[in-house]
């Protein structure tokens, strides 16, 4: 398995080499992990994309103290001992200063012991809010955490719809299981509790047994915190064939590229929650205008976390003027009011830097900016 | 009841998806006694050639189907030139380990050849399906249905009917026998891992507008129409097929009776059961006097 997978790696490895070839000491290297194989290889790509845009933006501008940022990825296989083997192989090459971890909150659990091991500042976009809660130093979130998308789903639900008997489907992952617990809890705050919360395993072939019980369950909205879009295009397709058709607000991955793809249809009229959309600020906006030229694609957040977590990086260690860690791990904290594609960072001792959401709709497939919902804490 | 109908119907057919793949299995394991961990592949393969066909070439939905089931049949032969063909002589294991790598090759493969990005493939049919009494009729879980049903009568036509199914039983049932009577074996083989190719590939086609076709889609079915393989009976045509039903029917009601996050256990737990309770499976000779 080892060796085909290292060999479909090998292309996109030699790729970043090829941007950033230079003397060992001339550059400054960060380690990344990403899905280049497994279930969620297409946002590995996406993720790439990010990287080449950041690394471009980064050593244009001069670089990192006057050298060239250099980025080596690991793939992850979408698995977590994947993502462990892979973050321990970045961490054994010796010569990252800083790390980008995953986007899927359960594969930063898994390498989080090892990143206490390895001591050096991990960049990630999980949403998981315990992630950031468990004293770990070395962990930085690029995206905000779930106890804001929890509140902003609630919110909206609640204020703006007007909503009172919901449903809330999740992945039983640790991103899933997070999402919903807050979710529970923000709602408790309106004094709502959902009618049903059902769970779901990863990587279903079907869903009907999911729907049957949402449609018995008789809800006037649907919530949902998926993880995979393979599962949420199938999931919206059978909801719409058995018949529900109230509205339906989503975590981001209701809004990400892949999930509009395979959905299609049954995704129209639905509303998200997302942490990054293009006109939610101008940064977002500029964004989306390069990706859109370099890669004839609408980015997602696939891409903006790692773009924004590897300039976050460049900007903490010209700050710091060194690459120790724990002098990037200061500057990373004392970074505020620093205008991401994600929003403004306005970085915490725990490491959270974002606290705010865009709320958005699904008008027959084109994503159309609502309001924007931020939090002081 | 309503539930319960819509339950059935759906898990009838995500069965019949588990039973044509492990047909495929059973063909292989009766002609050659090979175990092939690539069947799940041969229906990821076969849902990227009909999207290369349909999606890329613009080809007719059908001639795109038949297309690819025929360049299936291809793949099958050269597959088993090289993963069965030079190992043949050195018992089960080798073989094994080869159809396990060759899984691994393929999806990687794929990967490099078409990219991660996950394809959309429309059903068989424009409409999505139509309201019976309380069930919504999925169309292409009954263009799946109907297809198992159809491909099982014209495999026991050509077993039971036919020189060539008679000349392929007497090859799955003793090698030197059947060359002693004039039998070509090697073709026969050669032919069974076309057909199981082709019913691999057939299975990928018909579930790809369900599931989608991503580079993955192939193990989340091999692994349970493996275990349709032991509950059905180990090597048994009708076991594969009753197995593959009884498995799906059984995960979609435990999930949708019991508890959904367990779906996956609730097949599980059958195969446990069985192999503790009928180790020979519903259709299976005793495992003791196979050895």
């Amino acid at each position: 398995m080892l060796i085909s997978r290292r060999h479909a790696l090998l292309g996109t490895a030699t790729s970043f080499a090829i941007i950033g070839r230079a003397r060992a000491d001339d550059v400054v290297r960060v380690g990344g992990i990403a899905p280049i194989t497994g279930p969620a290889a297409e946002a590995g790509r996406f993720l790439q994309n990010g990287v080449a845009l950041a690394l471009e933006a980064i050593n244009a501008k001069g670089g990192v103290l006057g050298k060239k940022m250099e980025f080596v990825v690991e793939d992850d296989q979408t698995t977590n001992p994947g993502a462990v083997l892979a973050f321990s192989r970045l961490v054994s090459r010796g010569d990252c200063v800083a790390y980008t971890g995953s986007i899927r909150s359960t594969q930063v659990n898994a390498i989080a012991p090892d990143v206490l091991k390895a001591a050096k500042p991990v960049m990630f976009g999980g949403t998981d809010p315990s992630l950031t809660q468990a004293g770990n130093p070395w962990l930085f979130r690029c995206r905000p955490n779930d106890s804001f998308s929890a509140r902003v789903i609630a919110d909206f639900g609640f204020n703006t719809l007007k909503k009172t008997k919901w449903v809330i489907v999740h992945s039983t992952d640790a991103f899933g299981n997070g999402g919903m617990k807050a979710l529970v809890s923000s709602l408790d705050a309106y004094g709502i509790k959902p009618v049903l919360v059902q769970g779901y395993t990863n990587q279903q072939t079907d869903f009907t047994p999911v729907v049957l019980a949402v449609k018995q369950a008789e809800p006037d909205v649907v919530s949902s915190y998926f993880t995979f879009e393979n599962d949420l295009g199938i999931f919206a397709r059978q909801l719409r064939q058995l018949g529900v058709t109230v509205p339906w607000v989503g975590s981001p991955s209701i809004i990400n590229t892949t999930a509009l793809n395979l959905a299609g249809r049954a995704l129209f009229g639905t509303y998200g929650i997302a942490d990054y959309t293009p006109d939610a600020s101008p940064e977002a906006k500029a964004y989306a205008e390069t990706y859109l030229a370099r890669f004839k694609a609408q980015p997602d957040n696939q891409s903006t976390w790692v773009y924004d977590a590897l300039m976050l990086l460049a900007k903490a260690m010209n700050d710091a003027k060194s690459t120790e860690p724990e002098a990037i791990r200061k500057a990373i904290v004392a970074i505020k009011g620093y205008k991401g594609t994600e929003g403004t960072y306005n970085f915490d001792e725990k490491g959270d830097g974002l606290r705010g959401y865009n709320v958005v709709r699904n008008e027959n497939g084109k994503i159309v900016f609502d309001k924007r919902v931020e939090f002081t804490s | 009841m309503a539930i319960f109908l819509q339950l059935l119907f759906t898990g009838l057919g995500i069965g019949a998806i588990y039973a044509l793949v492990a047909l495929g299995f059973v063909l292989l394991i009766r002609a050659a006694s090979v175990v092939n961990f690539a069947q799940g592949q041969f229906a990821m393969v076969g849902a990227y050639m009909l999207v290369v066909c349909f999606n890329v070439l613009e080809l007719p939905y059908l001639v795109s189907m038949a297309l690819s089931v025929v360049l299936m049949g291809l793949f099958g032969v050269i597959f088993a030139f090289v993963t069965y063909w030079p190992l043949r002589h050195r018992g089960g294991l080798p073989v094994i380990i080869s159809t396990i790598g060759a899984s691994i090759f393929l999806e990687n493969i794929v990967l490099v050849l078409y990219g991660p990005s996950p394809a959309v493939l429309p059903g068989l049919f424009d409409s999505p399906g139509f309201q019976v009494g309380p069930v919504f009729m999925d169309s292409q879980y009954l263009s799946i249905l109907v297809s198992v049903a159809l491909l099982v009568a014209l495999q026991y036509f050509i077993f039971e009917k036919t020189l060539l199914g008679k000349k392929l039983q007497a090859t799955s049932q003793d090698k030197e026998m059947a060359s002693l009577l004039g039998i070509p074996v090697a073709g026969m083989i050669l032919f069974t891992f076309a057909y199981s190719a082709m019913l691999g590939g057939l299975a990928g086609m018909l579930v790809a507008p369900v599931l989608f076709v991503s580079v993955g889609m192939g193990g989340l079915i091999a692994l349970k129409a493996f275990a349709a393989n032991i509950i059905g009976g180990y090597g048994s045509i009708p076991g594969a097929i009753l197995g593959g039903l009884a498995l799906g029917v059984a995960e979609t009601l435990g999930a949708g009776y019991i508890s959904v996050p367990y779906k996956d256990a609730f097949a599980f737990a059958m195969l446990l059961m069985f192999l503790m309770v009928r180790p020979q499976g519903l259709f299976g000779e005793k495992i003791s006097e196979k050895a």
